[in-house]
């Protein structure tokens, strides 16, 4: 469309320029060409726009002036006229505006849009054209003005990384402000789209208002888990010694770096025969085997798996509830928990599954004393997990 | 979308964590509960804001409020009291004038406006450094720091069985 638009204009102005001019005026314009072409073929590219697309309409800007003598005259009106010529075929938001905006060009002078756009390009060196001075001025004013973006051009540079260039949709505000609170609500809302996807239970809910609510209790509630944890971890650890993390340290990870958030079988062959190995596989962070059907709809599940170190002389299998995952009833089952696993239990591979995993469903489980008290448990923290994620 | 980093940032996580940890162990022999769950959540805090870059304000912010506030486990937090005062202050202050704004308008739009300032002001509370963001800033700083969070809650619940296991059943 832009292109008919330029044609017509070009061919009017062409027209013009074989009726009026001879061959000195002809030079004349090559001369103006030229120059233009210099000063624009740098700066001004167009959206879509060839440089040549661009320089055609830029060519015969001379014509329209009837009788210009002198070349500076020239150059004057020419530089005048054509960065608007240039911006009013760029921008997107005249739209039907183009024809009378050009044929206006015709007669006008040079405009700020222009000019602000020619500073922003930052390439226009308006060589030596007497506007110059006007040119920065007014440029420096606009630049000010619309400082966060160049909505009213929108001109897409690719080698203008510093300006967001944004399309004014039809029907809507064109005013730079209006541009930029429009990018930026709409950098917002896909953030928000993103914060969706990842606070659980918002997808039900659309609005600001109650989005920010959940995400408000959502940190609040990790905040205060971090908190719980810390607790715990410094109720367990009398002394703040975690020589053992230090052996693992250096060995676990190496080892099973790309696990950690795999959920799938256990490797477990890795850590054998060493019993810093040993205790390394405490915080080997892959998951377990089984748990894979069981653990589908649930996002952290970080499973254990362990494997039994020779020179501890045990071979254990605990099929055991993953209570750590909620805090609270952990707190009160953990006493007995721990108290509860007697080691004759002990046989095959050392596992820890998870709290969902139904664990007891496992032929090893019924052989595990405590197990009915933890499935009143299971269920609790079901549920609790239900209503967290 | 940190996906892919997910597990090596848990590792670094860890390490820094337990180093510091170290450290606190090494400076003072016998803490007491209070002091240890302080200084474990401390350095856990500190470990996660440093594995992002520096180009997060929450983690900057996080690390310079522990700096300046020159916490110290063991002793008594005046320092930290004084900010406190300061933030309730300023908070205090803030508030007044958002009253005496909101007696002028009184339209649903206004109220609307309202409820989020109130919640905006909610979130930039609980975010560490999160007063001076704006909304869209804010808004991506909320969600790193939930993935953060996130992950430290991971790493910190792993360690915690596994260090539950070795003490008990050994």
């Amino acid at each position: 469309m832009l292109h008919c638009v330029n044609m017509t204009v070009l061919e009017r102005q062409q027209a013009r320029s074989r009726k009026c001019h001879q061959q000195d005026q002809d030079q004349d314009q090559d001369y103006q060409r030229s120059s233009l072409f210099d000063v624009f073929s740098s700066s001004i590219t167009m959206d879509g726009y060839d440089d040549s697309s661009l320089h055609m309409p830029i060519m015969p800007p001379p014509a329209p002036a009837p009788a210009p003598s002198s070349s500076s005259a020239l150059s004057r009106t020419t530089t005048s006229i054509t960065p608007r010529v240039a911006t009013s075929l760029a921008s997107p938001t005249l739209g039907k505006k183009r024809k009378p905006l050009t044929q206006k060009v015709v007669a006008g002078g040079g405009g700020a849009e222009q000019q602000s756009e020619n500073k922003k390009d930052k390439k226009v060196k308006v060589s030596g054209e007497e506007d110059s001075s006007k040119i920065t001025e007014q440029t420096n004013k606009e630049e000010v003005a619309s400082a966060e973006n160049s909505k009213g051009s929108s001109e897409a540079q690719n080698h203008k990384p510093d300006y967001i260039h944004v399309r004014a949709r039809r029907g809507q505000a064109t005013d730079s402000h209006s541009l930029a609170e429009r990018v930026r609500r709409e950098k917002i809302s896909e953030r928000m789209k993103y914060l969706q996807d990842l606070v659980p239970g918002c997808n039900k809910i659309t609005g600001k208002a109650g989005m920010l609510d959940e995400i408000i209790n959502y940190v609040q509630s990790l905040q205060r888990q971090v908190e719980f944890l810390s607790m715990k971890l410094a109720a367990v650890n009398p002394r703040l010694d975690l020589n053992i993390d230090d052996l693992f340290a250096k060995e676990v990870f190496p080892a099973c770096a790309p696990n950690f958030q795999s959920i799938g079988m256990a490797s477990s062959s890795d850590m054998s025969n060493n019993p810093a190995a040993a205790a390394a596989a405490y915080l080997d962070f892959n998951s377990v085997q089984q748990l894979v059907s069981c653990s589908n709809g649930l996002i952290n599940n970080i499973g254990m798996s362990m494997n039994p170190s020779p020179d501890m002389g045990l071979r254990k299998t605990i099929a055991t509830p993953h209570s750590v995952s909620l805090p609270e009833t952990f707190l009160d089952s953990s006493s007995c928990f721990t108290q509860a696993l007697p080691p004759s239990i002990w046989e095959g591979e050392f596992q820890i599954q998870n709290l969902y995993n139904v664990a007891f469903d496992q032929p090893r489980a019924s052989s595990f004393p405590p197990s009915h008290p933890f499935t009143g448990l299971v269920e609790a923290s079901n549920l609790k997990m239900e209503m967290e994620m | 979308m940190r996906n892919q980093e997910g597990s090596s940032v848990k590792e670094e996580f860890l390490r820094k964590w337990i180093r510091g940890l170290r450290r606190y162990s090494c400076e003072k022999k016998n803490m007491s509960f209070l002091e240890r769950k302080k200084a474990i959540k401390l350095s856990a805090d500190l470990a996660m804001a440093s594995t992002r870059d520096k180009t997060i304000r929450w983690s900057q912010a996080l690390i310079a409020n522990a700096a300046s506030e020159n916490v110290c486990i063991g002793s008594s937090s005046a320092p930290k009291k004084s900010s406190r005062k300061k933030k309730m202050m300023l908070m205090r202050r803030s508030r007044a004038r958002v009253k005496s704004v909101k007696k002028e308008m009184s339209s649903a739009r206004c109220i609307a406006k309202r409820l989020m300032e109130k919640r905006t002001r909610k979130l930039k509370n609980l975010l560490p450094g999160g007063e001076s963001m704006e909304d869209g800033c804010l808004v991506e700083e909320t969600l790193d720091y939930i993935q953060s969070l996130r992950d430290q809650i991971e790493v910190m619940r792993s360690l915690l069985t596994a260090s539950q296991l070795i003490i008990n059943p050994s």
